[in-house]
């Protein structure tokens, strides 16, 4: 079989897998959980041994039939788990990780001998490798188990000694190289055990077991069937290579023999045979799709969508749940990315000497998947920026009365059409006197500024470059942070938003869309033409009426509520000339992580679904928009990016 | 009529590979199973003719399910899959009603073999 088709699925598991043992490694290292993570750490390393082996990924199974050769003694209790053996664990996953992408790309080839050796003397073993049984299960294997190996056999000699007793001499020979030849020889001695009395086994059973033998073994049968009958019966076993049956031994009367007893297997009469299970038991199934299939799926969904359009303006509103199934089906939770999060933030954690504690919120929120892919590198520059700039070293911490660990939180929520994922840190915040220093010196801001308000703090950390850090260390400060945050959140059509409190701590909001391609839109005309709004921003619409307008410091404002919107003319915005023509024109309140503004359009048209084609190549002076879109009359309408407006 | 078998393996890897072998010598994989606890469900519910059980499966391993298979039907035929190093664990498995076993990694014509010796 061409094991190359299964490649793929090889690494997407196995990656799951190591994903998971790290989650382990971690608990282990708290001491939370009791047994239970050093049993899913082995479970997981067990399954990517088989898999490696099945694979033919050498260095992959050798490393990880080690380290759960290691486990295995950890989970007996017969090695302590204290710093040494988590960094050993650690660097033997770390190890495992690199040895499984480097087989499945074939380049980057990874020593794991080293490793090997040294998971061996923790485990207290002397060096005898896997590397030679693991992956061709037809090489016989050498020296497994305990003694009986000093000598080569003769090939085609019967080296059991011969057992005493009564009854048929039966000596059989197992396939040499037959993987677990002991419980082979097990098997067989459980098929004579069918046709008669078994007496004595030489090597005894429990030496056959432990392949203690040297691919032959004799046993005493007393039966009444013939000689042919017995090496047939024994030959079924499987991987037999050899029987032989000595009528001549049989010395012992026959008539004592007991009656073969029938070929039934463990105990009958038990209850249950009987009583079919009516319940339906709940099946879920889970299918894995390429995914240009689930692309092009979305991108015909994204036709069905604007069809639909269409005939809801001939029939009126359709609400079809399965649509939204579909839509559903490109989502993931977010754990998917933010498993790998633990085990970064403890290693950037160590390397700055700072206890951090780490807690995620709201795994199982759902974000589309394409967007999922995109969002780890932001939250990873999130992250290691709270470790590096953020927390404090444990003594400043206690000079100002903080606990010594930093805590540092990864939370995602939905809110409305929207995800929010939250980076918070307890630490310094942000220095807003050093960033006007720095963006004075860079010519960033009007030297006579004295103060920053959060807006113009964000606006001056997000340029590209911009960095407080008096040092670059390995984790971040070298002024690709929030500028590449934001320019990539933004690129999938979200906000990034920063507050931040001198001495108590950052928090970071990455909002982001829930699906890139279908956006549900409030549609406003503006003269002749049709704009749609995603409707996540839309907090609410007013009509504009004369009384709820201010002036305020020169500008137009709305009252609403006993709040102060900027007021922005869209009309204006756009250069259309003229005024609105009939009626009332209407207000559009958008908003934007915690930013909001009353955006004035012509009229309103209603709420539909809208598939966002992205512009190939954005040119300036297109910032207000954030793609097209094709309405259900076939007329295109441009897509308002909110973010720009704020 | 084709064989019906029941696929136990916590590895989609390995469920992917086995089902293969089996469907190219004709069978017909009428379910599959992640957990020891969900091979006896489906066991029960599927009745296939044959189930390939992994020894290492989180939520009730491999030898538990053989044990709580055989105590349904004394006749199911449970063919262990194991890895190297696993001898006695293997061994208890066919004490506890499982009929032969296969070693990964897996080769189709001794999985074959293994298939033909239990339905034998």
């Amino acid at each position: 079989m061409d094991s190359a088709q299964y490649a793929e699925l090889f690494l997407t598991e196995s990656r799951e897998h190591v994903s998971a043992i790290n989650h382990s490694l971690l608990e282990l290292e708290r001491g939370v959980g009791g047994d239970e993570p050093v049993g899913a750490i082995f479970r997981g390393v067990h399954t990517i041994k088989g898999m490696s082996a099945t694979m033919g990924y050498t260095a992959v199974a050798s490393l990880s039939h080690e380290l759960e050769t290691l486990l295995d003694v950890v989970r007996r209790g017969g090695s302590t788990v204290d710093a040494r053996l988590m960094d050993l664990l650690f660097r033997a996953a770390d190890l495992l990780e690199r040895a499984i992408e480097s087989a499945v790309s074939g380049v980057d080839a990874v020593d794991v001998l080293p490793m090997i050796h040294q998971l061996q003397s923790e485990a207290g073993r002397d060096s005898q490798t896997f590397l030679s049984m693991a992956m061709t299960a037809e090489l016989p294997v050498p020296g497994m188990g305990m003694g009986m190996t000093a000598e080569m056999p003769i090939p085609g000699a019967w080296t059991a000694a011969v057992p005493a007793g009564p009854g048929m001499l039966v000596r059989v020979r197992i396939v040499e190289g037959t993987p677990l030849k002991g419980v082979r020889a097990f098997l067989a001695v459980e098929a004579a055990k069918k046709l008669g009395e078994v007496g004595e086994v030489s090597p005894p059973v429990e030496a056959l077991q432990a392949d203690a033998f040297d691919h032959d073994f004799a046993l005493r049968l007393t039966t009444e069937l013939s000689r042919d009958d017995v090496i047939a019966a024994l030959r079924r076993a499987g991987d037999v290579d050899e029987v032989s049956a000595d009528d001549a031994a049989v010395s012992a009367p026959l008539v004592e023999a007991p009656a073969p007893t029938k070929a039934t297997n463990g105990s009958s009469g038990n209850g249950g045979n009987g009583a079919t299970n009516g319940g339906a038991v709940r099946q879920q199934r889970s299918v894995r799709i390429d995914l240009r299939r689930l692309d092009n799926l979305m991108n015909l969904i994204g036709e069905l969508v604007i069809t639909r359009g269409r005939l809801v303006q001939l029939t009126g509103p359709v609400d079809d749940p399965a649509l939204a199934e579909t839509v559903a089906q490109t989502s993931r939770p977010v754990w998917q990315v933010f498993d790998r999060f633990p085990r970064l933030v403890r290693d950037a954690a160590r390397s700055v000497g700072k206890p951090v504690e780490f807690t995620i919120e709201g795994k199982e929120v759902e974000l589309d998947r394409s967007m999922l892919d995109e969002v780890g590198d932001p939250i990873v520059h999130l992250l290691r920026n709270a470790i590096d700039h953020g927390i404090e070293s444990p003594e400043v911490r206690r000079e100002q009365g903080k606990p010594e660990s930093g805590r540092l939180t990864l939370s995602a929520s939905r809110d409305r059409s929207a995800v929010a994922i939250r980076v918070t840190d307890d630490g310094r915040g942000i220095d807003r006197e050093k960033v006007l220093q720095r963006a004075r010196e860079h010519g960033l801001i009007d030297a006579s500024k004295t103060e920053l308000t959060d807006e113009e703090l964000f606006r001056i950390i997000s340029q590209a470059g911009f960095s407080t850090a008096d040092k670059v260390t390995d984790l971040s400060g070298r002024g690709v942070g929030i500028d590449a945050v934001h320019n990539r959140v933004r690129s999938l059509g979200g906000s990034v938003d920063i507050r931040t409190a001198p001495g108590k701590g950052t928090t970071v909001t990455l909002r982001l869309p829930l699906t890139l391609a279908i956006v549900r839109s409030l549609l406003a005309r503006i003269g002749d033409e049709t704009y749609a709004i995603p409707m996540t921003h839309v907090s609410e619409t007013v009509e504009l009426h004369p009384q709820i307008m201010h002036t305020l410091k020169g500008r137009e404002v709305l009252m609403i509520r006993e709040q102060v919107l900027p007021l922005i003319r869209l009309r204006q915005l756009l250069h259309y000339e003229g005024d609105a023509t009939r009626g009332l024109e209407q207000v559009v309140v958008v908003e934007m992580a915690e930013r909001r503004a009353a955006l004035v359009v012509d009229a309103l048209i209603g709420q539909q679904e809208v598939v966002v084609k992205q512009f190939d190549g954005v040119q300036n002076g297109l910032t207000l928009f954030g793609g097209a879109t094709i309405l259900g009359d076939g007329a295109p309408a441009l897509i308002i990016d909110v973010s720009s407006l704020l | 009529m084709s064989n019906t078998v029941l696929i136990c393996d916590d590895a989609i890897f390995m469920r992917t590979m086995v089902g293969d072998i089996l469907q190219q010598a004709g069978f017909e994989i009428v379910g599959e199973a992640e957990t020891g606890v969900q091979a006896v469900e489906k066991y029960k519910q599927l009745r296939p003719d044959l189930v390939t059980m992994d020894i290492v499966m989180p939520d009730m391993g491999g030898i538990d399910a053989v044990r709580e298979i055989t105590k349904f039907d004394p006749n199911a035929k449970v063919l262990m899959c194991s890895a190297m190093g696993q001898q006695a664990l293997v061994v208890e498995a066919i004490q506890a009603g499982a009929k032969d076993f296969v070693v990964k990694p897996f080769q189709p014509s001794r999985v074959l073999e293994a298939v033909q010796r239990v339905l034998g």
